[in-house]
C-alpha cells in the first residue's frame, strides 16, 4: 500500500473517530497540532490497528509523534518499503 | 491479618484466580494458587538478587500475570511493591520518562521490574533514577526457591502515586494493616448471601488505587476470580467491558465517571447484542467528581440491556485513606439535590432550592470511618455548611514516603485533610470542589503548576500570573480545565489576540491535556496572598461567582470557549460561559 494511502486511511480514521475535519499531513504532529490528548492518542491507535489490521508495537518503533511516523510504521508492519 | 496470608490461604476454591481478556475477548485464566508458585518463584529470584525487607520494588507492567508475578513475588519477598504506569501509546515519550524518573527517584526504588519491551523505553528513566539493582524483566530474574520473607501488620505493603505529575508526586505509603482494615471495609457491602457469589469485572489500571485495592485485594482475600481488561482495550472499544461484565456475570464493577459517558458516546447497538446487564448489582461511580447528567444517560441509555439503576452507587475516596471513605446506600437509585449557587459560592452554605446546582450524594462513610467538616481555623462546622472533608477511619496512609512536611499538612491529629471541599447534608456528604490544589481530569491527577509552567514562555503572558483549576461544572459530563493568564504590560494587541491559541497549544504540548477554557486577565487581577502567592481555588471561586472581572477597558476580557475542537470531545458544555 502506498504512503498515500495509508495517509488517506488514517484521514478517514480522523474523521470517523475524532472528529477530525481538516487536510491531514505528514508534518502534523499528534499531539501539538491534532490536539489528541491519552484517551485520543489511545483511540486513534485503536482505531488504525483496525483499519489496517495491524498491530501497532509503538514501543519497539520508537516515539510516534507525527502522522508521517504513523504512517511510516503502518507501512512497515504491511510489509511495505519506502 | 497481611495480604501475605490472603495469598497463602487462596487457591482452596476452583473458582478463585485471574481471568485476562484480551483484544479479541479471548480470555485466559489462572487460578490463585498457580499465581502464588509463579510468585514464590518471583520472591526467590528478588531475594538471590540481594532485595531485602522493606525495599522498594518499582512495576511497570500493562494488565497481565507478569505484574502480579511481580506485585506478589515483592510483596512474598518483604518488599514493598510501588505499581507505576507503563508507556503511553502514540505520542511523545519523554513526557513519560521525566514523570517516571521523578517518581522512581520518590519511591526510592531499587529495582525496576518491567516486561521486555517497556524495559526498552525505560532506559533513560532508570538512567536517571539509578536504582541500584537496575531494571529487569521477570525472565531475569536467577531462579531460587526460597521461602518467603515473613512481614508484620505494620510494615509497609505498597507505595501508591496520589498525583502523577512531575512537579509534586506523592508516594502514599499503606501498611499491610490499612489494606487489610480497607478490604475489610469493602467485603462488608457483598455479604455472601442468598445464594449470589459476586464477582468482579474491572479494566482499571493496576498502579490505580480503585483497581489495585478495590479489585485486586478484595476478590484475592475472598478466593474468587476477578476478571481484567487492560485500560487500554477499554479505552479503546468501551463495549468490551460491558460484554465482559455480561459474560462473566460481574456483579461488582467500579470505574470514574468519565467511563460511564463514554459508554454513552462510543457503545453502538452492534457491539450490545446479546448483552445482558442484569447480573451488574452495583455500578460504582468515584475517582473524579460524579456528574448526575452522566449517570442518568449511562441508566437510559443501557436499559433496554437490563441494567439496573439502582446499580449506580456514587462513591468517595482517596489512595491516601487507601481507598473509599464514603459510600451511598447500595441498591437504592442515585441521590442528586438541588442547592442554591450563589449560597455556595459566596456563603458557602448549602440551602436546597429547586432551581439550584444539582450535586449528587455520595454517602455515609464507610463502617470504621468518621468525617469532620471543618472551616479554614479548623473548627467543625454544622451540617449545610461547606468546607474542609476531614476522615478519620482504619486505612488511612502511614504518610507521605520520605516527604514529613506533606505528612504533617495531610494528617491532622489522627485525621487526614482530603483537601476536598463539601458539607453534610441529612447525614450524606456532597462535595463541591477542592481546596487541595489538584486537577482531577478522567481519573487522573496533575499538579496545576505542571499546567502553568507550560505557558510561562509564550509572549505576552505576565510571568508567573497562570493559574490553572479544574472543576465540575453543571450539566456537563466531566471536569473541566481552565487556565486563566494574565497578559503582561508589555503584550501587544496581536500578542493578546494570539494567547488563548498558543496556551492551548502550550499545554497540550507539556501535559497532553487540552484546557476547556482560556482566559486572559489583565495584569494584577488574579487573587493573591499576602505574601503574592496566586490563590488558586479563590480564582475558580471568583469566577464562578461572577466577580473575576478584569478592570476594563485596558484589556478585553478574552474568553476561548474552544469545546469544538477541545480534546474534551465527550463534553457538553451549556454552564457558565461568560463571552465577550
Amino acid at each position: 500500500m502506498s504512503d498515500e494511502a495509508i495517509l488517506d486511511g488514517v484521514a478517514e480514521v480522523a474523521r470517523a473517530h475524532l472528529g477530525w475535519e481538516d487536510e491531514l499531513t505528514p508534518e502534523m504532529r499528534l499531539v501539538e497540532d491534532l490536539r489528541l490528548d491519552s484517551i485520543r492518542l489511545l483511540t486513534l491507535a485503536a482505531e488504525v490497528e483496525n483499519r489496517f489490521r495491524v498491530r501497532l508495537d509503538e514501543l519497539d518503533e520508537g516515539s510516534i509523534e507525527t502522522v508521517g511516523d504513523l504512517v511510516a510504521v503502518v507501512r512497515r508492519k504491511l510489509g511495505g518499503t519506502e | 491479618m497481611i495480604i501475605n496470608d490472603w495469598l497463602a490461604a487462596a487457591g482452596q476454591h476452583p473458582e478463585g484466580g485471574l481471568r485476562f481478556v484480551d483484544r479479541s475477548e479471548a480470555a485466559t485464566w489462572l487460578g490463585w494458587g498457580e499465581v502464588r508458585e509463579r510468585a514464590l518463584a518471583v520472591c526467590g529470584g528478588l531475594l538471590s538478587l540481594g532485595v531485602r525487607k522493606g525495599d522498594r520494588v518499582a512495576l511497570v507492567f500493562p494488565t497481565g500475570i507478569e505484574f502480579f508475578e511481580g506485585f506478589f513475588g515483592a510483596l512474598l519477598a518483604g518488599a514493598v511493591p510501588v505499581p507505576l504506569y507503563p508507556p503511553v501509546r502514540l505520542g511523545r515519550m519523554n513526557e513519560y520518562l521525566r514523570r517516571t524518573a521523578r517518581m522512581l527517584e520518590r519511591s526510592g526504588a531499587r529495582l525496576v521490574l518491567a516486561d521486555s519491551r517497556v524495559r526498552r523505553i525505560l532506559g533513560e528513566a532508570v538512567a536517571q533514577a539509578r536504582p541500584d539493582l537496575g531494571c529487569r524483566t521477570i525472565g531475569d530474574l536467577p531462579g531460587s526457591a526460597v521461602a518467603p520473607v515473613p512481614v508484620e501488620p505494620s510494615d509497609l505493603a505498597v507505595i501508591q502515586f496520589s498525583s502523577g505529575t512531575t512537579v509534586d508526586p506523592k508516594p502514599v505509603a499503606l501498611s499491610h494493616r490499612a489494606i487489610a482494615a480497607q478490604v475489610e471495609i469493602l467485603s462488608g457491602f457483598w455479604p455472601e448471601t442468598s445464594g449470589l457469589r459476586h464477582s468482579c469485572v474491572s479494566w482499571l489500571p493496576l498502579y490505580h488505587d480503585m483497581g489495585l485495592i478495590g479489585c485486586v485485594f478484595p476478590a484475592l482475600a475472598r478466593d474468587v476470580t476477578l476478571t481484567l481488561l487492560g485500560p487500554e482495550l477499554f479505552v479503546a472499544r468501551p463495549a468490551l467491558w460491558l460484554r465482559a461484565l455480561s459474560r462473566y456475570r460481574g456483579t461488582i464493577s467500579p470505574a470514574p465517571n468519565f467511563a460511564y459517558s463514554l459508554c454513552v458516546t462510543r457503545v453502538s447497538e452492534q457491539e450490545m447484542e446479546g448483552v445482558d446487564l442484569s447480573i451488574w448489582r452495583t455500578a460504582l461511580t468515584g475517582a473524579e467528581p460524579v456528574a448526575p447528567s452522566v449517570l442518568r444517560a449511562f441508566r437510559d441509555r443501557f436499559a433496554r440491556w437490563g441494567f439496573r439503576p439502582e446499580a449506580l452507587t456514587p462513591v468517595y475516596g482517596l489512595s491516601e485513606a487507601a481507598l473509599a471513605v464514603t459510600f451511598s446506600d447500595l441498591d437504592r437509585p442515585f441521590r442528586g439535590r438541588r442547592f442554591d449557587r450563589e449560597a455556595l459560592a459566596r456563603d458557602r452554605a448549602a440551602l436546597e432550592a429547586p432551581a439550584g446546582r444539582e450535586i449528587v450524594s455520595v454517602g455515609r462513610p464507610v463502617p470504621g470511618f468518621r468525617l469532620r467538616i471543618v472551616d479554614e481555623t479548623e473548627r467543625d462546622l454544622p451540617e449545610g455548611q461547606v468546607g474542609r472533608v476531614w476522615a478519620q477511619g482504619p486505612s488511612l496512609m502511614d504518610g507521605y514516603l520520605g516527604d514529613p512536611e506533606a505528612t504533617v499538612r495531610a494528617l491532622r491529629g489522627g485525621w487526614l485533610d482530603t483537601g476536598d471541599l463539601g458539607f453534610l447534608h441529612e447525614g450524606e456528604l456532597y462535595l463541591t470542589g477542592r481546596a487541595k490544589e489538584v486537577i482531577i481530569l478522567r481519573g487522573r491527577n496533575y499538579a496545576p503548576e505542571e499546567i502553568e509552567l507550560a505557558v510561562e514562555e509564550i509572549p505576552g503572558v505576565r510571568a508567573g500570573c497562570a493559574v490553572a483549576v479544574s472543576w465540575l461544572p453543571e450539566d456537563a459530563p466531566g471536569e473541566v480545565l481552565a487556565l486563566f493568564v494574565e497578559s503582561s504590560r508589555e503584550a501587544t494587541a496581536s500578542e493578546i489576540e494570539a494567547l488563548p491559541e498558543a496556551c492551548r497549544e502550550a499545554v497540550l504540548g507539556a501535559t497532553n491535556l487540552s484546557p476547556d477554557q482560556v482566559i486572559v486577565l489583565a495584569p494584577g487581577t488574579l487573587p493573591r496572598t499576602s505574601s503574592g502567592k496566586l490563590r488558586r481555588g479563590e480564582t475558580l471561586r471568583l469566577h464562578l461567582a461572577g466577580e473575576l472581572t478584569p478592570p476594563a477597558p485596558v484589556t478585553p476580557l478574552r474568553l476561548a470557549g474552544a469545546m469544538a475542537r477541545s480534546s474534551q470531545a465527550y463534553a457538553r458544555m451549556r454552564w457558565d460561559r461568560r463571552e465577550e
